[in-house]
């Protein structure tokens, strides 16, 4: 089982363009901002809408395929779908929800219900089989969704922003059992999501979706150490630059330089973690190889370390305890030094 | 009561506003004021009133029935698909609702009368005669109703998109069974509202029933036009008043139901 697809249309203002290969048994992310078009791309798939032109086929069955006219309609799909909001069915009982997809395909009510139970079980809420789903909270309704879409044995299944209606404290144990129902799952897995933490969680692969294109792919590791867009940058916490390099130095757009350590050539990105960034109010002397003379543009509480955003010839952010902010006198705003080391820029080929 | 930091009410709002509530209330209390218990019992146990009673409830239940199986589908249609056409054709169902109801029953007899095509058609084919029969009066009062319940329902459908319907097509759920495995169940509500908005205004029916209908007692003649009968005909005016005062509970009884609709919290 695999999938291939390739997808092209426009949404409003958005032109979407976006191919995916995922092989059985592999969880690939679908991630980019909000309005990036991941969930459109998702509902092509789904058989929800039509695609201007592209295919989609999965196992070899060519679901659609705009050059030969081919289209199978959503019902014959065999395609499960965690749907991010309409999640559960409100005028049926949570097992009546789950029994729903075995009913449509010819079960009859009491097998159908059986195993609809069965697999309530699984996922820890057979307690509220008889409850109607605006009685059980938002973590227990994505576990029945899941339910109702694993129960139906899909080939494809497609998971919409599973976790983003649901609040923080259950989030965590939610997260855990898709990732153990989906690994259990042997079709071809698709995720998308704006959050980085669930597509670690749940996908090997990711594919980055922004305004309609994908900037990047590779695996979760490969993407977020080595971002190619600012928003995958953003996203894993790190600063990105882009320019020329030559030797040990890489020139900016905007003209300004930095020494690196040399061995990219030609234009590249550059990562530095925030962390790296040193804030003084002198000029430092000695061993760091770049001191940028910044002006401070805000301050934001991170955790135990407060983020410090830097206007000046390369535009940082750098990552301080507040014991270091208040000895600095961050907050009084003005201008600092920013120090970093060569060898903290990780510079590769853009 | 309590106002914001735009300002006390105009003092000079209150006087036309009060004018209102009474030019409401006060026919509805002389109506009351007029009412007698024993006439109240005699005209209960009127076999004439009860008769009116019993047609008039049949004919609007009728009604409401022709106006579901054909209004549903069209307000789906209206709501649901990108027809062309559509604004023309939603302006058409309203049009009932601002058309006097004399001119309806006129275009009815125009239409379906013995001596027009579908009229001879109908007669000589079936043997069914629709002007001044029971039939009749159940086509004036859809005609006249079935716009209260396409727009209900309309705008029910318009509140939510087709989500649930999309999940259950993913689910293997085919056209027809999410139509009746979803859509109607969800439209349940605005289905209930719209029918009884269409069977409020099919028991209320006046105009377009004398008209095309006739009022022929024990045929045609609802409660309506008895109690005009018997106020204007044969002076019987308790009677008529007895009569008035059964469509007002029936009246109070639809606004009651549909409180939550109408007269919840507005924002």
């Amino acid at each position: 089982m695999s999938l291939d697809a390739d997808v092209g249309l426009t949404r409003g203002s958005l032109e979407v363009r976006c191919a995916v290969h995922v092989e059985p048994g592999q969880t690939i992310a679908v991630l980019g901002p909000n309005g990036a078009g991941k969930t459109t791309v998702l509902r092509v798939l789904a058989g929800l809408e039509h695609c201007r032109d592209g295919h989609v086929v999965l196992d070899g069955e060519v679901l659609e395929d705009t050059a030969s006219g081919a289209w199978v309609e959503p019902e014959s799909r065999r395609v499960g779908v965690v749907f991010q909001d309409h999640t559960l069915f409100p005028h049926l009982s949570v097992l009546d929800n789950v029994a729903f997809g075995l009913r449509s395909r010819g079960v009859a009510r009491v097998p159908a219900r059986r195993r609809a139970h069965e697999w309530l079980e699984r996922l820890g809420v057979e307690d509220h089989a008889a409850s109607r789903p605006r009685a059980i909270s938002g973590g227990q309704e994505q576990r029945v969704a899941l339910a109702r879409a694993l129960i139906t044995e899909p080939r494809l299944l497609l998971l919409d922003e599973p976790l983003a209606a649901v609040d923080a404290s259950a989030k965590i144990d939610l997260r855990r059992t898709l990732r153990e129902q989906v690994s259990g799952f042997d079709g071809v897995r698709i995720l998308v999501t704006h959050d980085l933490l669930e597509a670690a969680a749940l996908a090997e692969s990711v594919v980055i979706l922004e305004d309609g294109r994908v900037s990047q792919q590779g695996s979760f590791a490969e993407v977020t150490a080595r971002p190619r867009s600012s928003w995958v940058a953003r996203m894993a916490g790190l600063n990105l630059l882009s320019g020329e390099a030559s030797a040990d130095v890489l020139r900016l757009g905007n003209g300004s330089e930095l020494i690196v350590v040399r061995g990219v050539s030609g234009p590249a990105l550059a990562t530095i973690q925030p962390r790296a960034v040193g804030l003084h109010r002198e000029r430092p002397t000695g061993s760091p190889r770049n001191v940028l003379h910044s002006t401070i543009a805000g301050i934001d509480p991170h955790g135990d370390r407060w983020r410090v955003r830097l206007d000046g010839p390369v535009p940082l952010v750098a990552e301080v305890t507040p014991a270091a902010a208040h000895e600095l006198r961050l907050a009084d705003g003005g201008v600092v030094f920013a120090s970093i080391k060569a060898t903290e820029i990780d510079v590769y080929p853009m | 009561m309590r106002w914001g930091a735009a300002g006390r009410p105009l003092l000079g709002l209150y006087i036309p506003a009060a004018v209102a509530v009474l030019f409401i209330l006060v026919p509805l209390v002389g109506l009351l004021a007029h009412a007698s218990l024993a006439d109240i019992g005699d005209a209960l146990t009127s076999t004439a009133a009860l008769t009116s009673l019993r047609l008039s409830l049949e004919c609007s239940l009728l009604a409401v029935i022709v106006s579901a199986i054909v209004g549903v589908p069209l307000a789906y249609l209206l709501a649901r698909t990108a027809m062309r056409g559509r604004r023309l054709l939603r302006g058409l169902v309203l049009l009932p609702l601002v058309l006097p109801p004399v001119v309806g029953g006129i275009a009815l007899q125009s239409a379906f009368g013995r001596s027009t095509p579908i009229g001879g058609v109908l007669h000589s084919l079936f043997g069914v005669t629709l002007p001044f029969s029971t039939a009749g009066a159940v086509m004036a009062e859809a005609f006249v109703g079935l716009p209260f319940l396409v727009i209900t329902v309309e705008a029910g459908l318009r509140q939510r998109d087709a989500g649930f319907e999309e999940v259950a097509a993913t689910l293997g759920a085919r056209p027809w069974r999410r139509f009746w495995l979803i859509t109607m169940p969800l439209l349940a509500p605005s289905l209930t509202a719209g029918a009884a908005l269409c069977w409020a205004r099919a028991l209320g029916e006046f105009g377009a029933t004398i008209t095309f209908a006739g009022s022929f007692p024990g045929t045609t003649e609802t409660l309506p036009l008895a109690a005009y009968s018997a106020f204007e005909g044969s002076g019987a005016v308790s009677r008529a008043i007895t009569l008035s005062l059964i469509l007002l509970v029936i009246s109070v009884s639809v606004l009651v139901g549909l409180r939550d609709r109408w007269l919840g919290t507005v924002a």
